[in-house]
């Protein structure tokens, strides 16, 4: 039988990220130069701002030649990691309960605005205060700072569940879990990944920001302490570091939500569905067999 | 509401009405959202097994809202619904609906969709899996079992809702609007598919639709109802034979029904 059937293309997702290398790093070669230049002709500060191939330098020091940096960029991620899974954990399962429960949203509301409204990394000290400079105080930051987002996310996500689509799980009698579960998660899934890429930043940053005010180790210890000493090659290489650091866990983020948002990408379809064709060959070989076309209210045989 | 307000239409004949006969009954029904806003006003009316009834009337005459009543869906305000001589509750596993949006889950594929009302019943069997791969054949939806929604056309993925509906086993079909968002052509195709279905299949249907051909050309029964507040005007016959074809719309008796239906709604503007 014919189909109204538009023709199915799987466009491939490869953007052409590649054609403007060129001349990307052209204008970033320029830029070093020039920076490069400023600091030899003395146009800026040679103390302060260290030059490039210094940076390289020290780069290459405390990542392999004294590998100082190791210990400390563990210390970081532990931090930013527990504290990004406490404040989303905790985000989320305030999320679910404020998007069932109407009257617990109104009572949480203005909690939630307080929260919002307040510079979250001012509390920072509190939380050394009260906690210590071990990981307790930076994980409780990192926590609260990145809470935010998936909590927000979340409950948007499962709110915006479509009035006919609870409709016809209803008229299925499926269940309040059955909803939740087969409806609202999945539904509410692109916003949670969404809330949960922003939290990853947030977490780093605010594990960061607890280090530079007191802690024990981490980055943020290391680059202050090389700014105490002026030792600028090594602050600006540990300033960097953070930078690709930050810049991977993102991309790490956003390639684990990609895998789970999977009916987003055509790729991902098309190699799920091949998938499914093949786990469903046994059935599709019993229902050609069985009969003319069976089928229907009360299953005429 | 004073009685007078009240409309008693039968659609059995009366040696036909034994009560066994009679799956969807109506008594007095009126659903108001508020004081103002009266969607359907005393409402009576029969339906008999195997019949297929179209409903139709201006846009927010109370058609969707009778349908969501005789589902369960949504409570009425007063009077009664029966099927099957109990009183209508709470959605029931005899009946199945379908919408004008295909309300697909966009992260399953076809035949996932379809199987969504046995996973919600309880365990999937693998008499559910072949059922839901033959129903999506029958809808004419053979090399498209495991596409996701996003790369079905409009008609296809209201196709998939379709097979859906037939997964569920309920023999009593609650139709609101279901091909009104699609094209003439994907809608009159999907039409002589879906009468092509239910004629070889024991089910009574219920069809809402604003469009007064396709309510005719489908339909045993076509229940007209008046704009807000919602009332039956009047029940029509149409005896034409089946299976019928599209031919069936050029004939003169089937523009004499259809002009009958055009000048009960006339009446009511």
């Amino acid at each position: 039988m014919t189909t109204e059937a538009s023709e199915v293309v799987f466009v491939a997702e490869k953007a052409n990220t590649f054609r403007y290398v060129p001349i990307h790093l052209a204008i970033f070669i320029t830029l070093m130069l020039i920076w490069e230049m400023a600091n030899r002709w003395n146009l800026v500060d040679p103390l302060l701002f260290p030059r490039p191939t210094d940076i390289v330098g020290g780069m290459y020091s405390i990542f392999i030649a004294k590998g100082g940096i190791w210990p400390h960029l563990a210390a970081t991620f532990g931090k930013a990691m527990g504290g990004m899974v406490i404040g989303s954990a905790i985000g989320m399962a305030l999320a679910i309960a404020a998007a069932l429960i109407p009257m617990f949203r109104d009572y949480l509301k203005p909690y939630i605005i307080i929260v919002e409204a307040m510079p979250r990394i001012a509390v920072g000290p509190i939380f050394i205060a009260a906690l210590g400079f071990g990981y307790a105080s930076a994980v409780a930051l990192a926590a609260l700072v990145c809470f935010f987002a998936p909590f927000v996310n979340t409950m948007t996500g499962l709110m915006q569940v479509d009035e006919e689509t609870e409709e016809l799980f209803r008229s299925m009698r499926a269940s309040k879990l059955q909803i939740f579960f087969k409806l609202m998660m999945p539904n509410a899934m692109p916003l949670i990944t969404a809330g949960l890429k922003l939290a990853v930043a947030g977490a780093f940053a605010g594990a960061l920001v607890s280090e530079f005010i007191q802690a024990r180790n981490g980055l943020g210890v290391l680059m202050r302490d090389y700014i105490r000493t002026l030792n600028m090659e090594f602050s600006f290489a540990t300033l960097l570091s953070i930078t690709i650091f930050g810049f991977l866990l993102f991309r790490t983020m956003e390639a684990i939500n990609y895998r789970i948002i999977y009916w987003q990408s055509e790729t991902l379809m098309y190699k799920r569905s091949r998938r499914l064709a093949v786990k469903w060959e046994p059935v599709m070989a019993a229902a050609a067999i069985n009969r003319p076309v069976a089928v229907a209210a009360g299953g005429v045989a | 509401m004073s009685d007078s307000n009240l409309e008693s239409v039968t659609t059995a004949p009366a040696q036909a009405s034994s009560t066994s006969d009679i799956v969807i009954e109506a008594n007095a029904l009126t659903k108001a959202f508020s004081e103002e806003v009266i969607a359907i006003q005393g409402a009576s009316f029969q339906i008999k097994e195997g019949a297929f009834i179209s409903l139709v009337g201006p846009s927010g005459c109370g058609k969707s809202t009778l349908l969501r009543l005789v589902s369960g869906l949504i409570d009425m305000t007063s009077g009664s619904i029966k099927v099957r001589g109990q009183e209508v509750i709470k959605p029931r596993t005899d009946i199945g609906m379908m919408f004008q949006k295909p309300v697909l889950l966009d992260w399953r594929t076809s035949v996932e969709n379809v199987l969504l009302p046995s996973e919600i019943n309880g365990s999937v069997t693998d008499d559910d899996r072949r059922k839901a791969i033959e129903v999506l054949h029958l809808v004419g939806l053979k090399d498209f079992e495991f596409h996701f929604p996003r790369q079905l056309s409009g008609g296809m993925q209201q196709r998939v809702a379709l097979a859906r509906l037939l997964q569920t086993g309920a023999d009593i079909l609650l139709l609101d609007e279901p091909f009104g968002a699609l094209d003439e052509f994907t809608r009159e195709r999907l039409n002589i598919e879906l009468m092509r279905i239910v004629d070889d299949t024991p089910t009574t249907s219920l069809f809402v639709t604003h469009n007064i051909a396709e309510a005719i050309f489908l339909a045993d029964e076509v229940m007209v109802m008046t704009p807000r507040p919602g009332r039956l005007a009047r029940i029509v016959e149409v005896p034409f034979e089946r299976p019928r074809s599209l031919e069936l719309q050029l004939t003169p008796e089937f523009n004499e029904i259809e002009s009958e239906v055009r000048g009960i709604l006339a009446s009511y503007l």
